[in-house]
């Protein structure tokens, strides 16, 4: 068996995985980055110089950092040391539910869109245009209410913009691809240039703030901004959001799982020919997926200037991007999308304390962040890599026996089919 | 003469499947060798073991003589085969210079650069010695098909080909362009190359080749000299004589008329005419049959009657309204059912459970999708109902599509279609690659939807199922009825024939075909096929 079968092999074990050993596998690959991780924090600390009061000694050998202090931060001091007494909801925790809940919505933003069968890679730029809507537009309500009333109504409305707004921008390159067959991956991109390059435009002119140097709105008032509930709201944190968020997941579930749309979604994206034989309108499906995709992108976008700044500032973090891992992570399973996203709002957070916590250089951190991400999503990464690989499934054996040669998959097609029967 | 191609019971098994049993063969050099056969006959996998691209599970390649194993088709070329595959290999944007050259170019500076002077000055030469008629400056984008044939021809030759295979070569010709391919082909032997071409086509074997070899069911049945054969002769060969399937069949109780088609023209990718002025109408309680050998336009026809294709002229009535333009989804509301050709892409959503495959087309139906909700009890009942009966096995309906036989998925298949209660029936090749038991059990669904008053729509290769099934069938060649005939008044032989595309006309085969057609069909019924 040559090397390229037994790739092959394990490719195919891998689609055909179960939802347990999916979760298994995603596990021992959480398992492993911490190994390796904890093994490149040691020799990190081997190369650096230290006093010998601050090395740590392991079998006699000091090392500079200690690999166990520096996952402890990363985990336990992103859940705001949950273990060590005297936790308080205000404090780093809130923290990783912010970014766990902006996470939420781009990772959905990009999951659903993949059902779809569509690579939507403009989650970031749905965000930003759902967040300037937002902020112009809360800002113009909020001159007719105030105060509780305010708060009740403008937090849905401002989500509603965003989610309009987002959704709007997501249709731009869903119809572009249904009606004039442009590639998704290069329009949304594109059109991510464009929102930020817009946005700019905008927030340093016509709608910027003349009491700030910085590129950004008038701040919003108090009342049309997320209430703290139980968590303190010091991190800019409200519990309403995070509610936003689950409410969104199993909508979504919902709507996948259990409505047409959601049947016609899967089906395109799984096989988009019997998709049409079972009368889906595949340009529609197209258009309405990415509409919804960029909705919840703009919501993200709506969260992120109710909830943390209280204004629409140029410069949005890459939250949209970040969405991308956080789905394949999920599988673009909406249920997976909050696992995932918390683990990734661990991350983002725990990176912090480390730095905080340790003398290990941020640049290092970033490497073992990038090592758990890595791993856990390679394994559903090449899943999905699996699944479009020609000559999968019913046409293995056929391709299997010329040797795995590239030109024999394309060319024996025609007999291939009567292989498979 | 040497023999300069010589396969020794070559045998090609998959999983499953023999495509070549046992194949003998032997190619005598400067001549033109037909394979003929049906599709699945084995003849682009006995090619394609020539050509390196497949290992055979036993026997021996010998090329003048002597014994060669490929283990690709780099090794293939370099012991002179070429193939010239039935979708061209070329590369649109650069010139025919660059195709023919592409990958083994003449190089100057020391290897460095490609000395395109000395390219073209090849290509021209080789063109002026086989006398082919191409214009090494143009872009293979710009040039007609039967010009990218000769440039594929041209690349094979380039690269030191004795012997050349051409997959089903007249495809995608126009009868002009076959002329022009024969002329080539003849050139090319009278300088001592050899020639084998994989044909389904009668006429062409004949005109074109010095000896014909017929395969059937991945075994040769007979090789015969072109100039001594029959048309008749082979086409007992590549059709055999097998049982006809036995089918019970009362008379048809015809109805008035479900569906129809007039004047249907379904231009494909390329701007050729695939159906090219098709009209028929099936009534209620009939099997209208479509005869005629795959790829003569039956796929466009039927995607432009079920929606899934627009027809570029003419009209499709169903049920007395104009649906020619009607979505998918419209006319499967209408009571259209439709079994596809290709089950794996089309019937079924291979990862899918059966109980998400039995909703494929009513989930926006009231029964299983009222107001856009999915009722998931309903669908898991409508899927075990299907199962049981259809007898699918496993008879279990969570299992996914792509882990049931081919037999299996296509009764599931029928079971869904058929439980629409549908008014009208397209049946693509409803039992292609399906075990002898589920074929039985398909046909007598079929007929029992007859009985009730469906109107059926059958398309299919297989002759004897086409004849032994409908009321009428229309043989379909190059995208028009050669004629519409009755199939208990006509032969198999006739019959392959007009699936050949010999048009009816000469002898007594005018009154077999065409005046005892049952009086129930009009001539108005009929107006497809210029008839000869």
């Amino acid at each position: 068996m040559s090397a390229a079968d037994r790739l092959r092999d394990a490719l195919d074990r891998l689609v055909e995985a179960s939802a347990t050993e999916r979760i298994l596998i995603s596990t021992a690959a959480l398992v492993l980055s911490v190994l390796l991780g904890a093994v490149l924090v040691l020799v990190a600390g081997r190369m650096t110089t230290c006093t010998a009061g601050e090395a740590v000694y392991y079998l006699g050998v000091g090392f500079c950092y200690d690999p166990v202090v520096v996952f402890d931060r990363l985990f336990l001091g992103a859940l705001g040391d949950p273990l060590s007494g005297g936790w308080s909801p205000d404090g780093q925790f809130s923290v990783t539910l912010r970014e766990t809940t902006l996470l939420l919505f781009t990772g959905l933003s990009v999951a659903l869109a993949f059902r779809a069968g569509i690579f939507n890679i403009g989650t970031q730029g749905q965000m930003v245009v759902g967040a300037l809507a937002t902020a112009i537009g809360v800002l113009w309500a909020s001159s007719f209410v105030s105060g509780t009333v305010g708060t009740v109504v403008l937090i849905p409305f401002g989500v509603l913009v965003g989610a309009t707004f987002g959704g709007l921008y997501g249709a731009v390159p869903g119809m572009l691809k249904a009606y004039a067959d442009a590639n998704e991956v290069i329009t949304t991109i594109m059109l991510n240039f464009i929102a930020t390059g817009v946005a700019l435009y905008l927030v340093s002119g016509v709608f910027k703030d003349p009491n700030s140097a910085a590129n950004q709105t008038v701040p919003l008032p108090e009342f049309a901004r997320f209430p703290a509930v139980l968590f303190g709201g010091r991190q800019d944190f409200s519990l309403v959001a995070l509610a936003f968020g689950l409410l969104a997941i199993g909508a979504l579930y919902y709507v996948l799982e259990h409505t047409a749309f959601g049947y016609d979604v899967r089906t395109s994206g799984v096989q988009p020919e019997a998709a049409e034989y079972g009368g889906v309108d595949a340009e529609r499906t197209v258009v309405a997926s990415l509409a919804l995709s960029g909705a919840l992108g703009g919501v993200a976008g709506a969260m992120y200037v109710m909830m943390v700044l209280g204004t629409f500032q140029t410069g949005i973090p890459s939250y949209g991007f970040d969405g991308i891992t956080v789905s394949i992570l999920a599988g673009n399973n909406p249920l997976g999308v909050g696992v995932a996203a918390l683990l990734f709002g661990v991350l983002k957070s725990g990176t912090t304390v480390v730095q905080f916590a340790t003398d290990v250089p941020p640049q290092l951190v970033g490497v073992l962040r990038g090592l758990v991400i890595l791993f856990v999503a390679m394994p559903e990464f090449f899943r999905m890599l699996a699944k479009g690989l020609p000559g999968r499934g019913s046409r293995r054996e056929a391709v299997a026996t010329d040797g795995g040669a590239v030109t024999g998959g394309g060319v024996a097609d025609d007999e291939g089919g009567e292989a498979d029967e | 003469m040497a023999t300069a191609v010589h396969l020794d019971g070559i045998t090609k098994r998959f999983p499953g499947v023999v495509a070549n049993d046992d194949v003998d063969l032997e190619v005598e050099h400067g001549t033109v060798h037909a394979l003929l056969g049906e599709n699945g006959a084995g003849k682009t996998t006995l090619m394609n073991v020539l050509y390196g691209l497949y290992e055979p599970t036993s026997g021996t390649v010998r090329l003048d003589g002597e014994p060669r194993t490929f283990d690709s088709p780099r090794d293939a070329i370099d012991a002179g085969v070429g193939m010239i595959h039935q979708h061209f290999m070329l590369v649109d944007p650069m010139t025919v210079t660059e195709n023919v050259t592409l990958g083994s170019e003449p190089r100057k500076w020391g290897g460095l650069a490609v000395d395109r002077a000395a390219a073209r000055e090849a290509v021209v030469e080789l063109a002026d010695r086989y006398g082919f008629d191409v214009d090494p400056d143009a872009r293979i984008e710009d040039v007609s098909v039967g010009e990218q044939q000769r440039v594929e021809i041209l690349k094979a030759l380039y690269r030191g080909a004795d012997t050349l295979i051409l997959d089903e070569p007249t495809a995608v010709l126009t009868p002009q362009e076959v002329e022009e391919l024969f002329a080539v082909l003849a050139e090319l032997t009278a300088q001592g190359k050899t020639i084998i071409f994989i044909t389904h086509k009668l006429g062409e074997a004949m005109r074109a080749a010095d000896e014909v070899s017929v395969l059937r069911d991945g075994k040769k049945v007979g090789t015969v000299d072109a100039d001594g054969t029959t048309r008749e002769e082979l086409a007992e060969l590549m059709v055999g004589r097998e049982v006809l399937l036995d089918v019970e069949r009362e008379p048809a109780q015809t109805g008035e008329v479900v569906a129809a088609a007039s004047d249907v023209v379904v231009e494909d990718d390329r701007g050729v005419r695939a159906v090219d002025g098709i009209s028929f109408e099936v009534r209620a309680g009939e099997v209208f049959g479509i005869a005629g050998v795959d790829g003569n336009g039956q796929t466009e026809l039927v995607e432009a009657l079920t929606g899934l294709g627009v027809p570029d002229e003419g009209e499709i009535r169903f049920r007395d309204e104009d649906v020619t333009t009607a979505s998918r989804r419209e006319r499967i509301e209408a009571g259209m059912a439709y079994i596809p050709e290709d089950r794996q892409e089309r019937g079924l959503v291979m990862e899918f459970g059966l109980v998400e495959n039995g909703l494929l087309g009513s989930q926006h139906g009231p029964e299983l999708g009222p107001n856009g909700r999915i009722d998931w009890p309903a669908t898991r009942d409508h899927a075990e109902a299907i199962i049981d009966e259809y007898d699918v096995r496993p008879a279990d309906a969570d299992a996914d599509a792509e882990s049931l036989s081919g037999g299996n998925q296509q009764k599931f298949i029928v079971g869904r279609e058929f439980k629409r209660d549908p008014e009208f029936v397209v049946a693509s090749h409803p039992t292609r690659g399906v075990d002898v038991g589920s074929i039985e059990f398909i046909h007598e669904r079929l007929l029992e939807l007859r009985r009730q008053g469906v109107a059926v729509l059958l398309v299919s290769s297989k002759l004897e199922e086409v004849q032994g099934l409908s009321d009428r069938m229309g043989v379909v060649y190059e995208g028009e009825f050669i004629d519409v005939v009755d199939p208990e008044e006509t032969t198999e032989e006739e019959l392959g024939l007009l699936m050949a595309g010999e048009r009816p006309g000469g002898g007594g085969d005018e009154t077999g075909a065409t005046d005892e057609t049952d009086p129930e069909a009009t001539p108005s019924d009929v107006t497809g096929g210029e008839r000869a």
